[in-house]
C-alpha cells in the first residue's frame, strides 16, 4: 500500500481525498489544513492524522506521496520540501506561479526517480484523449491554425476576500482558468515559440483579470487564438470548445463530443469524406471510483500506476506543466490590461 | 415506489452528451409553461412520480403545483437534494466549511442556530456535523412544503464525495432524520453503485434506495457494467435505473429490454422534452414491463 498525504484540503484537496481514499493500493494516513474546523472533521469522522505545518507531517508520516491542493504560489516551497523527503509528488494546476521556481524544482528533481504530475484533468478526458490519438496519427495532416475556447461563470462578482482574487497568491483566471486551456494546447499542439496579441481584461473582478486573449505562433507558421472567460453568463459548468484545422481536415471537441471534417476517407476509424459526429458515449470508460467526473480519478489512478510500476515520462509532468507556466508567464508580460 | 419516474434534468439545460442539445433545452424551458405543459402531459397519460432538484426554476415549479393542487392531487415527488451548482459560486469563494456556514446562517432564524453559536464564533462543525447536515437538509427541502413526498435523494456528486470519505455517521443520521422529519425514505444517487451498495449495507442500512446509470453500455457504471448487474443480482436493495438509454446512445427497445432482463429493477427515471416522447417511451417501457408484472407493484 503506497502512504499518502494531503496538503490543502479544499473544494480539490477534499475530491482528491475522497478518490483516492477509495483506491485499492493507497492508503490515506495524513492531512494538513490551516482550518482546524477541516482538521477536527477528519480526526473524528475520517480517522486521519491531522496537522496544521506540512513539514511535521511529511516528516512523521512515513509516506510514499503528497497531493498538493493549496493556493499556487505556495505549490515551489512544498514541493521543495516533498523532493527533499523523496516523496512522489502530485500538485494541483498550475505548477508554480514563475518559470524561475517551475526550472529551479526540475534541477532539484534531476537524478531522482519520483513521480510527478500537475493535476491537468483535461488531459484525461476520453474525448480530448481520442483526439490526441487522432493527431498524433496524422488524421488532419500537418497542423495550420487553431481556436481553444475556455467559458464558465466562476466570476460573476467582484469578490476580494478569497485568494482567487489576489493574483500574487495565485488567483486570476489566468492561473486559475486559462491554464487548463494553455495546457490543453501544450498537450495536443505543442508549446508556442511566441505569443503575440496578448489581452487581460476585467469584467467583475477589480483586482485580476476574468478575461484572457492571446494568439501563439509555431515555429512551423502554424498560428492559433485563445479566448478564455471565467466571467461568461450563460455556461452552467465549465466548458472547453477546440477546433484544429489542418491540411487534410479539421477536429472541433467539447469534454462531451468531437466531430472530424475530412476531405477524404479514413478507413481505419470509419470516418467518410466529410462531416463524423463522435460522442462520449462512444468512448466512455469506467474509472475505478468517480467522484465530479471520471478525469478526475483517472487521472489519479494514473499517477498511482506509474509509483507503482516504477515508470517514467508520464503525462502532465513538472516539465510539461512549466510549458504552460513559461506560456502564462509571457502574456503577463507582454500584454494590454484593459481594466473594468 | 412508483414503476415509472418522469426525470427533470432536460428543464435545467443538462444533457450529458451534447452541450449544444443542452444549451437548446435550456432556451426550450426558458418559460415555466413549457416545463408545465410537460408535466401535464406526463400527468395525462398516467405518469404520477416526478423527480426534481433544488434549483431556482425547481422552486418555481413547486409554487405552481402548491398553488393547483387539485390537478395534481396525485402527484409523487422525489427531490434530489441538494443542487450544488447552486452553490458553486460561494465554495469557490468561501471554500466548503465556510460555504455551508454562511448558507446556514442565511437561511436559518437566530433561534434555529442559537445553540451551535459558542461565544460568537460558529464552531458548529466542531459541536456537531449531523446536526449541520439536518440544518442543510431543512434549507434545501424548504422549496418542497406542502407536496406529497415520496423519496428524498441525496445528489451524485455529495453522495460520492462522501462515500469516498467513507464517514457512515452521516449515511446513518441522513436516512433517520428524512424518516423521521419528513416522513418519507432516504435515497441515494450515485455514479459507483456497487461500492454504494455494500457500504451503505455495511452501515446497518436495510433495503436501501439507491439509484443509479444502468444501461446497456455500461455508460456512467463504475467501475464496469459486469459489477453492477452482480450487485442488482445479489444485494438486497432497491435499484432506480436512470440513463437507461445512455443520452439518445442506445435504440430505445435495446435499452428497455436490456432493464427488462436484470431481474429485481422496480423503478426507471426517464427525461423527455416533449408530450409525446413521453407517451412513446411510457408504452415502450409498459410494453416490456407490463403492470401486472409482481415486481412492479408498488412497494
Amino acid at each position: 500500500m503506497l502512504k499518502a498525504g494531503f496538503i490543502g484540503m479544499g473544494r480539490m484537496g477534499i475530491t482528491h481525498f475522497s478518490i483516492l481514499n477509495a483506491h485499492p493500493s493507497v492508503k490515506t494516513v495524513a492531512i494538513c489544513d490551516q482550518s482546524k474546523t477541516i482538521l477536527n472533521f477528519f480526526k473524528k469522522y475520517v480517522g486521519v492524522n491531522t496537522f496544521s505545518d506540512y513539514d511535521k507531517m511529511i516528516q512523521e508520516s512515513g509516506l510514499d506521496f503528497v497531493v498538493i491542493s493549496t493556493p499556487t504560489d505556495s505549490h515551489a516551497e512544498i514541493i521543495k520540501a516533498a523532493i527533499a523527503n523523496n516523496l512522489h509528488i502530485f500538485v494541483e494546476k498550475p505548477l508554480a506561479t514563475s518559470s524561475v521556481q517551475g526550472n529551479e524544482i526540475l534541477r532539484l528533481l534531476n537524478g531522482r526517480s519520483l513521480v510527478n504530475q500537475v493535476g491537468y484533468v483535461n488531459r484525461f478526458n476520453e474525448v480530448f484523449m481520442q483526439v490526441k490519438q487522432l493527431l498524433d496519427e496524422g488524421l488532419i495532416g500537418e497542423i495550420k491554425n487553431f481556436t481553444f475556447e475556455m467559458f464558465g461563470c466562476t466570476v460573476s462578482k467582484d469578490s476580494k476576500s478569497s485568494w482567487r482574487s489576489n493574483r500574487n497568491l495565485g488567483g486570476g483566471c489566468m492561473y486559475e482558468f486559462a491554464s487548463h486551456c494553455i495546457d490543453l494546447v501544450v498537450y495536443l499542439i505543442g508549446q508556442p515559440n511566441k505569443v503575440i496579441g496578448n489581452v487581460l481584461q476585467s469584467i467583475f473582478s477589480s483586482d485580476v483579470e476574468d478575461l484572457v486573449s492571446s494568439t501563439f505562433i509555431y515555429d512551423n507558421r502554424c498560428v492559433g487564438n485563445i479566448l478564455v472567460n471565467w466571467s461568461e453568463l450563460s455556461y452552467r459548468k465549465p466548458t472547453n470548445r477546440i477546433e484544429i484545422c489542418g491540411k487534410k481536415g479539421k477536429i472541433v471537441a467539447d469534454k462531451h463530443a468531437y466531430k472530424v471534417f475530412l476531405k477524404e476517407s479514413d478507413e481505419s476509424h470509419t470516418f467518410h469524406t466529410g462531416w463524423n459526429t463522435r460522442y462520449i458515449t462512444d468512448c466512455a470508460e469506467g474509472v475505478h471510483f468517480y467522484v465530479r467526473g471520471n478525469e478526475f480519478s483517472r487521472q489519479l489512478s494514473y499517477f498511482v500506476d506509474f509509483i507503482e510500476k516504477k515508470r517514467a515520462n508520464n503525462t502532465s509532468n513538472f516539465a510539461e506543466a512549466l510549458k504552460t507556466d513559461i506560456v502564462m508567464e509571457e502574456i503577463f508580460n507582454n500584454c494590454m490590461e484593459i481594466k473594468k | 415506489m412508483d414503476r415509472i419516474i418522469l426525470g427533470d434534468n432536460q428543464f435545467f439545460g443538462i444533457n450529458h452528451m451534447s452541450e449544444e442539445k443542452a444549451q437548446a433545452l435550456s432556451e426550450k424551458f426558458y418559460d415555466l409553461k413549457a416545463i408545465i405543459n410537460v408535466i401535464d402531459a406526463a400527468y395525462d397519460c398516467g405518469i404520477r412520480a416526478f423527480m426534481l432538484n433544488t434549483n431556482e426554476r425547481a422552486k418555481d415549479i413547486c409554487s405552481y403545483l402548491r398553488k393547483n393542487s387539485a390537478r395534481y392531487a396525485d402527484l409523487r415527488l422525489y427531490p434530489s437534494i441538494p443542487y450544488p451548482h447552486k452553490y458553486a459560486d460561494l465554495v469557490n469563494e468561501k471554500g466548503i466549511f465556510n460555504a455551508v456556514k454562511d448558507i446556514i446562517i442565511s437561511e436559518n432564524s437566530a433561534k434555529d442556530i442559537f445553540g451551535l453559536l459558542v461565544k460568537g464564533s460558529f464552531t458548529l462543525f466542531d459541536r456537531d456535523s449531523i446536526k449541520v447536515m439536518q440544518l442543510l437538509i431543512d434549507t434545501e427541502m424548504k422549496i418542497f412544503h406542502g407536496l406529497n413526498i415520496k423519496v428524498v435523494f441525496l445528489q451524485n456528486v455529495i453522495t460520492d464525495l462522501l462515500l469516498g470519505l467513507g464517514v457512515k455517521e452521516i449515511f446513518i443520521g441522513y436516512v433517520n432524520y428524512i424518516r423521521e422529519k419528513y416522513s418519507a425514505e432516504p435515497g441515494f444517487i450515485t455514479m459507483n453503485l456497487p461500492k454504494l451498495c455494500n457500504f451503505l449495507l455495511d452501515c446497518g442500512i436495510e433495503n436501501p434506495i439507491i439509484c443509479s446509470s444502468i444501461n446497456k453500455i455500461g455508460y456512467f457504471m463504475n467501475p464496469d457494467i459486469s459489477s453492477y448487474e452482480k450487485t442488482i443480482r445479489e444485494k438486497q436493495f432497491r435499484p432506480v435505473a436512470m440513463s437507461i438509454f445512455a443520452s439518445g446512445a442506445i435504440k430505445p427497445s435495446e435499452a428497455v429490454e436490456y432493464i427488462h432482463n436484470l431481474s429485481n429493477i422496480k423503478t426507471i427515471v426517464f427525461g423527455a422534452s416533449s408530450g409525446q416522447h413521453i407517451k412513446e417511451t411510457k408504452k415502450l417501457i409498459e410494453s416490456y414491463l407490463p403492470v401486472e408484472d409482481k415486481k412492479f407493484q408498488h412497494v
